[in-house]
């Protein structure tokens, strides 16, 4: 019995190695999309103060200092694409005490560039100090664009 | 249009015959003031101050549904959206 096992120690290893599984082939490579640009989200580009603005909603001149009877324009460029909420607080500063002076809003949804103006009038003149406007997009509690001006 | 932060700031100025408007490039924009509502205020009164015109009330209202369900409950605080005039 002894002699007769070792002879058959080359056949047993030639069927353990023919009975071993194949190895699997190796997983395809991820499949990546193409690279695409996401559209820009709506954002604010400018803010420019004046007391004019043309048919095409911009302001001619800029300026930081009005007179008591002036109309005061602020034209907000943006660019990007969705729906855009814009709002402008414009503010009275005396030392550290601010007063409300408007809050308006426009909302629109934009596939291109836009130019929109807010403007404020107060018939009685503007009582001389120091003014600021803050811009918000969307539902930020933090301004896009603060621009001060004053009123002599 | 009144600033209710005034209320705070009584050596402040006063910009209760501030006028306002708003326009955009963008079709179909839509502008509108926010208005803070005040104690003693109603719809007919803010619509006055907005509009010259208390029966105007409605405007206001409809504009406003999200948070408003009955015309005739309006509370300090709350934040109104106020349609430009046409």
């Amino acid at each position: 019995m002894r002699r007769n096992a070792i002879p058959l120690l080359p056949l047993f290893l030639l069927l353990g190695a023919a009975c071993q599984k194949e190895a699997p082939p190796p997983p395809p490579p991820p499949v990546t999309a193409p690279p695409t640009t996401a559209p820009a989200p709506a954002s604010v580009v400018s803010v420019t103060l004046g007391n004019a603005i043309g048919a095409d909603k911009k302001v001619a001149a800029e300026k930081d200092t009005f007179g008591a009877k002036d109309t005061i324009y602020a034209t907000v460029e943006t660019a990007g694409t969705g729906h855009a909420k814009l709002r402008a607080l414009w503010s009275f500063v005396k030392g550290e005490k601010t007063a409300k002076v408007d809050e308006s809003v426009i909302e629109f949804d934009s596939a291109a560039p836009a130019t929109n103006e807010f403007h404020i009038s107060k018939p009685s003149g503007w009582p001389k100090g120091d003014y600021k406007v803050e811009i918000f997009l969307g539902e930020a509690q933090t301004p896009a664009v603060t621009k001060t001006f004053k009123v002599s | 249009m009144t600033s209710e932060d005034d209320k705070k700031n009584d050596d402040m100025p006063d910009f209760s015959d501030v006028q306002s408007g708003a326009s955009s490039t963008a079709p179909a924009a839509e502008t509108y003031e926010i208005y803070t509502v005040k104690s003693g205020d109603s719809l007919s009164r803010i619509a006055k101050g907005a509009y010259g015109d208390a029966n105007a009330w409605k405007r206001i209202f409809d504009a406003n549904t999200d948070i408003l369900k009955d015309p005739n409950k309006i509370f300090p605080g709350q934040r109104l959206k106020i349609p430009k005039k046409a």
